[in-house]
């Protein structure tokens, strides 16, 4: 009895390289799947190959080609300018991310001590508060600091809203960084500041990747915070940028501009994810097990 | 506990100034502020408020605003939960074999992931127009009549057909997380289970789920906390409607905010919600630790 079952065993990891029945079926499940996800997609794409006045049904997958919609939407998007926009504070945001959540992490996993506790908790409880729930108290309190609306105004609330994340990811991984190499930089004659920069912060690499991945994502699309802190159209980042476009969303006449807009919009981290591929998942998924 | 590390003394808490600076000022701050505006008529602009007591929470919940808006974030916020992680252990479970062409069904799974929610409200408008939107349009193809169906702007669907855009973007990165989950659960011990003549449901239930529960505890934790800040389609896609189908907690204190212009009342409404988040929370908290110890 028992030697049938580990026959059949046997068979049963076998026979997944090979192509079987129970193989073939996952196959078509998986595959009618994607197909289902990816639909809105491809036919987004489809529809903003064509020129703004083609309104035929829009299911009739690159029926034409040409670069009409999309110079339409880039000179309504004032593209360069966006793409400069979101990339500069979304750079700029994480950067200042990556330095002061790691560096708050530093003494919350080192010092022993119920205050470190205490601080972890702390920043983790920020995790769940929205940002439509505290918006209009701080757009008070910006005013009454006398900070003025700018395309930077924003990178303060996106380095905000990042500390809970980041700080429980470091806090996290520095668990696993041993204290031995500090000790011994310690008795090498470190200071703090020396120790921490050159010993600590190259161990951390991982969790930096992993910060850089999840917070650089919801910031380059985040348009909430540009909205409201954002006044000029010309400091607008792209998702915000996008805003023009609500109206149009209920016209279909204007779908072909609006569709080359939402792929202009999309396309550069689609580029980004493309070439570090590795880097999103591998990012993506320690943020969560890491943690 | 005392600390007397030499290596690790407490002026080592100084690298956390920054980042305790920025948080407390513009996060915790701000919290404490909506208490105190909660109990007056404040307007936003003009700052000679009267204090009118509990008034703004009377007028919330004899309007119905507060219990309608509490009922849909928690509808969204549920089966957002549920539809994202069944959607994302069951990709993740079988992209966890050996299939040839993974790593394209991953990108598949993952791509809505990568775009900025306002797009997807736009993308999904279309997906959901009646006429000539892409479900319309597949009705008719295959002979009925697309025209009447509205899913968007139906009383009763409005909500449904947003949570669906949700768990559309929202399960490429749960099943991301459950896949780097799986693994890790060490073969042999499901090699072990198949000896033991377990049947594959049992193999599933019995075996993998707990070994992954840290896993889908965080899943399930990310996702009630996205869940609950629910805002993104009720403003891009529904504007709350139609009536008021789809206003949730954070689309109804933004819209009493920035529409209305009733900031005292939208920071009354703000304190709910804040009490309505911590409660689920700290609830949630204790029952998945309880299940994971357990098991």
């Amino acid at each position: 009895m028992k030697k049938n079952k580990k026959e059949k065993v046997y068979k049963e990891v076998e026979s997944y390289s090979k192509f079987t029945w129970k193989t073939l079926l996952l196959y078509i499940v998986l595959a009618a799947f994607c197909v289902i996800i990816i639909a809105p997609l491809v036919i987004v794409l489809s529809s903003s190959f064509r020129d703004p006045s083609n309104m035929t049904s829009p299911l009739k997958l690159f029926s034409q080609f040409t670069f009409e919609s999309y110079a339409q939407a880039f000179s309504r998007m004032k593209y360069p300018k966006e793409l400069l926009n979101s990339i500069i504070t979304t750079a700029g945001s994480v950067a200042v991310v990556v330095f002061i959540s790691s560096m708050a992490a530093y003494p919350i996993s080192r010092v022993i001590s119920k205050w470190s506790k205490a601080f972890y908790y702390f920043f983790i409880a920020g995790l769940v508060i929205p940002a439509q729930m505290v918006i209009v108290p701080i757009a008070q309190n910006f005013g009454r600091f006398g900070i003025p609306n700018s395309r930077f105004t924003p990178m303060i609330m996106f380095i905000t809203c990042s500390l809970p994340f980041s700080v429980f990811l470091y806090a996290g991984f520095m668990k696993s960084v041993p204290k031995e190499i500090e000790e011994a930089a310690f008795l090498d004659g470190a200071g703090v500041i020396r120790r921490y920069f050159s010993v600590v912060f190259p161990l951390l690499k991982p969790a930096t990747v992993s910060v850089i991945i999840t917070q650089g994502m919801w910031i380059w699309n985040d348009y909430f915070f540009p909205m409201v802190f954002v006044s000029k159209s010309d400091q607008y980042s792209l998702p915000v940028g996008m805003l023009q476009f609500l109206g149009d969303s209920q016209n279909p006449a204007q779908w072909n501009v609006l569709f080359a807009s939402c792929v202009l919009s999309a396309i550069p981290l689609i580029i980004v994810f493309a070439v570090m591929q590795k880097q999103f998942i591998n990012g993506i998924a320690a943020g969560a097990v890491k943690g | 506990m005392k600390n007397n590390s030499l290596v690790f003394p407490k002026k080592l808490y100084f690298f956390m100034l920054p980042a305790l600076a920025l948080f407390v000022v513009f996060w915790v701050v701000p919290i404490f502020q909506l208490f105190y505006y909660s109990v007056t008529d404040f307007n936003g602009v003009n700052y000679d408020y009267n204090f009118v007591g509990f008034d703004n929470f009377k007028i919330l919940f004899s309007e119905g605003t507060l219990v309608n808006s509490i009922k849909n974030t928690l509808i969204y916020a549920l089966l957002v939960v549920v539809g994202t992680n069944i959607l994302g252990l069951a990709v993740a479970m079988a992209l966890n074999t050996k299939l040839r062409g993974k790593t394209f069904f991953r990108t598949c799974s993952f791509m809505p992931a990568l775009f900025s929610a306002i797009v997807v409200g736009f993308i999904w408008s279309y997906v959901y127009m009646p006429g000539s939107g892409m479900i319309s349009s597949i009705i008719d193809l295959f002979g009925g009549d697309g025209s009447n169906v509205n899913l968007i702007g139906g009383f009763n669907t409005a909500l449904i057909a947003i949570i669906i855009v949700d768990i559309w973007k929202g399960f490429g990165t749960t099943m991301i997380i459950y896949l780097a989950g799986l693994q890790t659960v060490d073969e042999s011990l499901i090699e072990a289970g198949r000896i033991d003549g377990c049947s594959t449901w049992k193999l599933f239930t019995k075996v993998k789920l707990p070994l992954i529960s840290s896993t889908i505890t965080i899943n399930i934790i990310l996702n009630v906390i996205a869940g609950l800040k629910a805002f993104d389609y009720s403003f891009i896609m529904t504007n709350g409607g139609p009536g008021k189908a789809t206003n949730t907690l954070m689309y109804t204190i933004y819209k009493i905010a920035f529409k209305d212009q009733m900031m005292g009342k939208a920071s009354a409404l703000s304190v709910v919600s804040f009490i309505v988040i911590i409660a689920i929370t700290i609830f949630m908290l204790r029952l998945l630790n309880k299940k994971e110890v357990e098991m």
